[in-house]
C-alpha cells in the first residue's frame, strides 16, 4: 500500500484545488483536511518503519527511515494546527483589509504546497531532489511572507528570498561536489545519487572532496536552518509573516534545513570519519546561542524576539548534535519535536494579540490575563514550556544535553550553553510577566479571539504536555532509532 | 641580430603603401555601413600627397622639439614595423628585446607626439596630450600583459618565435590565454589608434578630440609625417594582432616568390577581418565620456591579467 | 603534425567556453544598462549550453542534450524575456552608482579568479574534459556575490544570483561523469525558473512600494 505518495500528493491536490474553489469556508477546510489526512498517513508511516525498518517507493526514489518518519509526524501536526489556526485568523484579517481576496486565496494555495514541499524534503531519497524541495520551501514561502505587501513585509521577503537562494546555491555546490564524489568512485557508469547508496560506498568516497562538499552544505544549508552567522534573514521574515506561516516557519522549514544539514553530516562521518561535521556543528551552535541571547534581551517587538528564539533554540540543536554522545543526540532529536510544538503556540498567540491590540510592541502591551484570559494562560503554559521549565519536555532535553557535554567532557561548551539558556530564561519570563500581570494601560476594543485561534494553541500544548510525561513505546523506538541513524549504527 | 637588407627594403615599402589604404579602407567602410558613400579608399594617398606638397605655418613659441616629433613619430613607427614579422619569419630586423622593443618604440613615438602637442604652448595641444598620456598609462601595462601571456606560452619574446611557435598547432589557438590575450589587445588596438570607443578620428570639437588635438598645430609636411607615422602604427598593431594570434599563412624563412605571394594574400585578408572588426565597434558604439575610458581600460587589464595568470593555470 | 584526440580538442572547445564565460561575468561586473546585463548573461547561459552538448557530443551521453536544450529553452530564451518584460514594466533601465567603480571592481575580481583557481587546485584531476573548468566555476559563484553586494537594483541582484547559479552547473558539468541524473538536473531547472518568476513578482510590489528598486532603502528592519 502506498503511504508516502499520498502524503506528498494529498496537499499538493489540496494548494491546486484552492486555486479553483470560489468560497473561502471550502478554502480553509480543505486546508484542515489535507493536512489530517497527513497526519493519520504519518502515524501509519510511524507503525510501518518501526516493522520494516525502512519504507521505499518508487524504486528508493521516496524513501522514509525512522528520522524521515518522525519529520512527517512533526510537520503534520505543525500545519494542522496553523491550518485550524488560521481559520479564525484570515477571516479576521480579511475583515480588517489587511489583506486582499486575492492575497487570501494565495495563502491557502501557497501553504499546503510549502507543506508538501517540506514532505519532500524529508521523504525524497536523491540529494539533488532534496535540494530541490528545499528551494520549493524557500519559494513557496516567500509570497507567504510578503503576503501583507507593507514595506516591511517586502524588505523581509526580499532578504529572505536574496539569502535563502544564495545559500541554497552554496549547498548545491555541496551537492554537486558528493555527486562528483560519487562519480570518482564509480567512474564508468552513472552513479545513483541515493542517499542510501552513498552510505553504503560512504567510506569509498575521496576524503577531500566530502570535506569541500560538507562545508559548502553548511553554510548554505546553515543559511536555510538559521545558523548564525548566516540568520540575518529570520528575525524579519518570522515576524512579518502571517501567523500561521511564522509558525509553519519557525515551527518546522528551519528544522527541515536542520534535517538535509544532517544527511550531510551523517555521510560525512561516514566516510571521513573524524568529528569534523561535529565540531562544525558544534561550534556554530554554540555561536548561534551567544549571537541570539543579547537580541533577545533588547528585543521589544514580540515575534522578533521569538524569531531570535528559534534561532537559540537551532543553536541548541545544534550544539545536541555536535557533542555527538548518544545521550544528546537523542535529546535533541526529541528537542526539535517540543520545540516545534510551542513555538507554533506562541506564535499563534502573538497573532491573538496582535488582532486585538494592532500592536506588538511589548512595552506598551500589558495586563493580558483580564482582557484575553484564554489565550494568555496558554501563552503563559508555552513559555514557561519554551524556558525550560518542568514539567514540560525542553526542560528534560536541555538537561540531558548538558548532562552529556559534561559527561563527553566538554565542559567550556556545557558552561556557555547553561549560561546562554539561564539568561534567556530570565529576560523571557521577565517580558511575559509584565505581559500578563501588568497593570493595562489602554482598552483594546475590537472583537474577541476567534475560536479556533483558542483552539490550535489548546491543541498544541495539550500535546506537548502529555508527550512531556509520557512517550508512547513506538514513538519512543522511533525517536531511538531516529538518533542511532544520526549517531552513525544503523 | 637579424638585418636582411632585402628583406628591410621591401617590408618598408609595404608598410609605406599599405598603412595609408588601411586608413582609407576603414573610413570608407564605416561612413558605408552609416549608409553614406565615403571618401575613395585610395583618398589618403592623395591627402598625404598634398601635404607634403603645401607650406609649413609654425608657432613663434615652438622649439626643436616641434620639427623633431614627426620625424621620431614616423621612424619609429617604421622600426617598430620592421620588428614584426608580416610575410615571413622572421622579421627583418630582429634587434634584442624582441616585443619589448616594439612596445619601447611605441612608447618612444607616442611620448614625441605628446611633446610635440605640448610644444607649441596651444591650450588645446596641451590637453590633447594629457588625454593620450592618461589612456596610455592604463593601455600599457595591459599591450605589455598580454604580450606576455602570448610570450611565456611560446617560451620567448621574439617575435618570430611565437608567430613560429603557434604556426603548426592550429587547435592550439583555443587556448583561453590566447583568447583572453586577443581581447585584451583588440581594446587597446582601439585605444591606441585612437578609435571609438576610446576617441573620435573625426572630430575637431575641443571636447571629444584627443589624438586630433595633438596634431592640431602641424601643417605641411610635418602634419604629412605625423599622419603617416600615426596610420603605419596602426598597421604595426594590427599586424601583432593578427600575425600573433593566428600565424596562418606566414611564410617561413627560406620561402620562394610563390610562398611570399600567398603570405601577402592570406595578411591583406586577414588585416581586412580585422578592419571589418574594428569598423564595427566603432559604429555600433558610442564615443566612452573621457573618465569612463579608465572603465573600459581596466577591464582590458583584467582581461590581460587573466591571460596571462591562465599560462600558468591551464596546464 | 598528428591530428589531436578526439577528447583533447573538445577539452580544448570547453576551455575556450568556459574562459569566454568569465570574459561576460567580469564585462557584466562593469555594466550599468540593465538590458545589456540580462543580454550577457543570456551569452553566458548560451555558452553553458554548449559546454553540455559538446560534453553530450564527447561522451555519447543523449541524456546531456536534454541538460543543453533546457538551458537553452530556459536560460537563453525565457528568462531574458521575462526580465526584459520586466524591466520595461518598471521603467528603470540603469543601474545607479555602484558601491565601488568599476575599475576597482575589475580589480576585485581579477583577485577573486586567483582565489578561485587557488581553491579549484586540488581537484584538477577530477575534471574529465576542460583544464580549470572547476576554477572558473568557483570564480563565477565569488564574482556573482560580488556583484551581489557591490550593485543596489534589486534586478542586478537578480542577475546576480543566476550568475551564481550558472557557476554551480558549471562545476557539476566539469566535475561529473555526464553531469548530473536527469532528475535532479530537471529539477534545478524548475526551481531556477519559479526563483526568477517568484523575484519577478517581488522585484514589482517593491517598484510599487518603495518607487524604486534601491535595494539601500530596505533597510528599516534593523536590530
Amino acid at each position: 500500500m502506498l503511504l508516502l505518495t499520498p502524503i506528498l500528493i494529498v496537499p499538493v491536490l489540496a494548494g491546486l484545488l484552492c486555486l479553483l474553489v470560489p468560497s473561502r469556508r471550502v478554502m480553509a477546510a480543505m486546508g484542515v483536511l489535507a493536512f489530517s489526512a497527513t497526519l493519520g498517513l504519518g502515524i501509519a508511516l510511524v507503525y510501518q518503519v518501526l516493522a520494516r525498518g525502512v519504507v521505499t517507493e518508487w524504486n528508493g526514489f521516496l524513501s522514509a527511515d525512522a528520522l524521515s518518519a518522525w519529520m512527517v509526524l512533526l510537520i503534520s501536526v505543525v500545519s494542522l494546527a496553523s491550518a485550524i489556526y488560521a481559520v479564525g485568523y484570515l477571516r479576521r484579517d480579511l475583515a480588517d483589509g489587511a489583506v486582499t481576496e486575492r492575497r487570501f486565496r494565495e495563502f491557502y494555495v501557497l501553504t499546503p504546497l510549502f507543506g508538501a514541499s517540506m514532505f519532500l524534503v524529508v521523504l525524497a531519497n536523491n540529494l539533488g531532489v532534496m535540494w530541490a524541495a528545499v528551494e520549493a520551501t524557500a519559494l513557496s514561502s516567500v509570497l507567504l511572507v510578503a503576503l501583507y505587501n507593507r514595506r516591511h513585509s517586502l524588505e523581509a521577503a526580499w532578504k529572505y528570498v536574496i539569502l535563502g537562494s544564495l545559500g541554497l546555491a552554496l549547498a548545491l555546490m555541496g551537492t554537486v561536489f558528493v555527486y562528483a564524489a560519487a562519480c570518482k568512485n564509480n567512474p564508468q557508469s552513472l552513479p545513483s545519487f541515493n542517499w542510501s547508496y552513498l552510505m553504503s560506498v560512504a567510506d569509498q568516497l575521496d576524503p577531500n572532496l566530502l570535506k569541500l562538499a560538507f562545508v559548502f552544505a553548511f553554510v548554505g544549508y546553515g543559511t536555510k536552518a538559521g545558523l548564525a552567522p548566516m540568520h540575518t534573514w529570520l528575525p524579519d521574515a518570522h515576524s512579518e509573516a502571517p501567523s500561521p506561516t511564522s509558525a509553519m516557519l519557525s515551527g518546522v522549514s528551519l528544522k527541515i534545513a536542520l534535517y538535509a544539514l544532517l544527511r550531510f553530516h551523517i555521510l560525512a562521518t561516514a566516510c571521513l570519519g573524524t568529528a569534523f561535521s561535529q565540531h562544525l556543528l558544534l561550534s556554530f551552535g554554540l555561536l548561534s546561542m551567544c549571537v541570539a541571547t543579547p537580541f533577545i534581551l533588547v528585543q521589544t517587538n514580540m515575534k522578533r524576539l521569538f524569531a531570535y528564539h528559534s534561532l537559540e533554540h537551532i543553536g541548541i540543536m545544534c550544539v545536541g548534535f555536535g557533542l555527538a554522545a548518544p545521550l544528546t543526540i537523542f535529546a535533541a532529536v526529541l528537542h526539535i519535536g517540543y520545540h516545534a510544538l510551542v513555538k507554533a503556540t506562541i506564535f499563534f498567540a502573538a497573532g491573538n494579540i496582535h488582532q486585538k491590540y494592532h500592536s506588538l510592541e511589548l512595552p506598551s502591551l500589558a495586563g493580558l490575563l483580564k482582557t484575553m484570559p484564554a489565550s494568555s494562560i496558554l501563552l503563559a503554559l508555552a513559555v514557561i514550556g519554551i524556558a525550560g521549565l518542568p514539567p514540560f519536555g525542553i526542560f528534560l532535553t536541555e538537561f540531558s544535553i548538558v548532562a552529556g557535554g559534561i559527561g563527553a567532557g566538554h565542559l567550556l561548551v556545557s558552561v556557555l550553553f547553561v549560561a546562554a539558556l539561564v539568561t534567556v530564561f530570565s529576560g523571557l519570563l521577565s517580558h511575559i510577566a509584565h505581559l500578563l500581570l501588568g497593570t493595562a494601560e489602554k482598552e483594546p476594543g475590537g472583537p474577541g479571539t476567534p475560536r479556533s485561534g483558542v483552539v490550535a494553541m489548546a491543541l498544541l500544548i495539550a500535546v506537548l504536555t502529555v508527550f512531556s510525561v509520557w512517550l508512547p513505546v513506538p514513538l519512543l523506538e522511533l525517536l531511538r532509532q531516529a538518533a542511532g541513524i544520526i549517531g552513525g549504527r544503523q | 641580430m637579424n638585418l636582411d637588407p632585402v628583406a628591410i627594403v621591401l617590408q618598408t615599402l609595404l608598410m609605406l603603401l599599405l598603412a595609408p589604404l588601411l586608413s582609407g579602407c576603414i573610413k570608407n567602410w564605416k561612413a558605408r555601413l552609416q549608409n553614406r558613400r565615403g571618401p575613395r579608399p585610395w583618398q589618403v594617398y592623395y591627402d598625404i600627397a598634398k601635404f607634403l606638397r603645401k607650406d609649413m605655418v609654425i608657432s613663434e613659441h615652438a622649439s626643436w622639439v616641434f620639427a623633431f616629433a614627426p620625424h621620431v613619430v614616423f621612424l619609429t613607427a617604421l622600426t617598430a614595423g620592421l620588428m614584426v614579422p608580416m610575410l615571413h619569419t622572421p622579421a627583418p630586423l630582429s634587434l634584442f628585446g624582441g616585443v619589448l622593443a616594439v612596445v619601447g618604440l611605441l612608447a618612444l613615438g607616442r611620448f614625441f607626439l605628446a611633446l610635440g602637442g605640448l610644444d607649441p604652448a596651444s591650450a588645446f595641444g596641451g590637453m590633447g596630450s594629457s588625454r593620450e598620456m592618461t589612456i596610455s598609462a592604463i593601455a600599457e601595462p595591459a599591450l605589455m600583459l598580454a604580450i606576455f601571456a602570448v610570450a611565456i606560452t611560446a617560451r620567448s619574446t621574439d617575435l618570430s618565435q611565437i608567430a613560429q611557435s603557434t604556426q603548426g598547432a592550429t587547435w592550439k589557438l583555443l587556448n583561453p590565454a590566447h583568447v583572453l590575450a586577443f581581447a585584451a589587445l583588440f581594446i587597446v588596438l582601439l585605444a591606441e589608434t585612437g578609435r571609438i570607443p576610446v576617441d573620435n578620428p573625426a572630430t575637431h570639437l575641443e571636447l571629444t578630440m584627443i589624438h586630433e588635438a595633438m596634431l592640431l598645430e602641424y601643417s605641411g609636411r610635418y602634419l604629412a609625417l605625423m599622419e603617416w607615422g600615426a596610420s603605419i602604427k596602426q598597421l604595426v598593431l594590427m599586424t601583432l594582432l593578427v600575425n600573433v594570434f593566428f600565424p596562418v599563412g606566414l611564410a617561413g624563412p627560406q620561402a620562394s616568390a610563390g610562398a611570399l605571394g600567398l603570405s601577402l594574400l592570406a595578411y591583406l585578408a586577414k588585416l581586412l577581418a580585422l578592419s571589418a572588426a574594428v569598423v564595427v565597434v566603432e559604429t555600433t558604439n558610442a564615443k566612452l565620456r573621457l573618465f569612463r575610458v579608465p572603465d573600459l581600460l581596466s577591464a582590458s587589464f583584467v582581461l590581460a591579467t587573466l591571460a596571462l595568470l591562465s599560462t600558468f593555470l591551464f596546464h | 603534425m598528428n591530428p589531436p584526440a578526439a577528447t583533447e580538442i573538445g577539452s580544448q572547445i570547453i576551455t575556450l567556453m568556459a574562459a569566454l564565460m568569465l570574459v561576460v561575468q567580469l564585462l557584466m561586473i562593469g555594466q550599468r544598462m540593465l538590458l545589456t546585463s540580462i543580454r550577457l548573461f543570456a551569452i553566458q547561459s548560451l555558452l553553458l549550453a554548449a559546454i553540455a552538448a559538446v560534453v553530450a557530443y564527447y561522451h555519447d551521453a543523449s541524456h546531456v542534450y536534454v541538460v543543453a536544450v533546457l538551458t537553452i529553452v530556459g536560460k537563453v530564451i525565457f528568462l531574458p524575456w521575462l526580465l526584459n518584460r520586466l524591466v520595461h514594466r518598471i521603467q528603470i533601465h540603469q543601474e545607479i552608482e555602484p558601491l565601488l567603480n568599476a575599475p576597482t571592481s575589475m580589480l576585485i575580481c581579477g583577485g577573486l579568479t586567483l582565489l578561485g583557481y587557488v581553491v579549484a587546485r586540488p581537484f584538477t584531476s577530477l575534471e574529465r574534459l576542460g583544464n580549470n573548468t572547476l576554477a572558473i566555476a568557483l570564480t563565477l559563484l565569488l564574482t556573482g556575490f560580488f556583484l551581489m553586494i557591490n550593485r543596489r537594483k534589486a534586478l542586478t541582484q537578480v542577475l546576480a544570483l543566476l550568475t551564481v547559479e550558472n557557476g554551480v552547473m558549471l562545476a557539476a558539468v566539469a566535475l561529473t561523469t555526464y553531469g548530473m541524473p536527469l532528475v535532479v538536473e530537471l529539477g534545478i531547472f524548475f526551481d531556477v525558473l519559479v526563483a526568477v518568476m517568484v523575484l519577478g513578482i517581488l522585484v514589482y510590489r517593491i517598484r510599487e512600494n518603495f518607487a524604486s528598486m534601491d535595494t539601500s532603502k530596505l533597510n528599516q528592519l534593523r536590530g
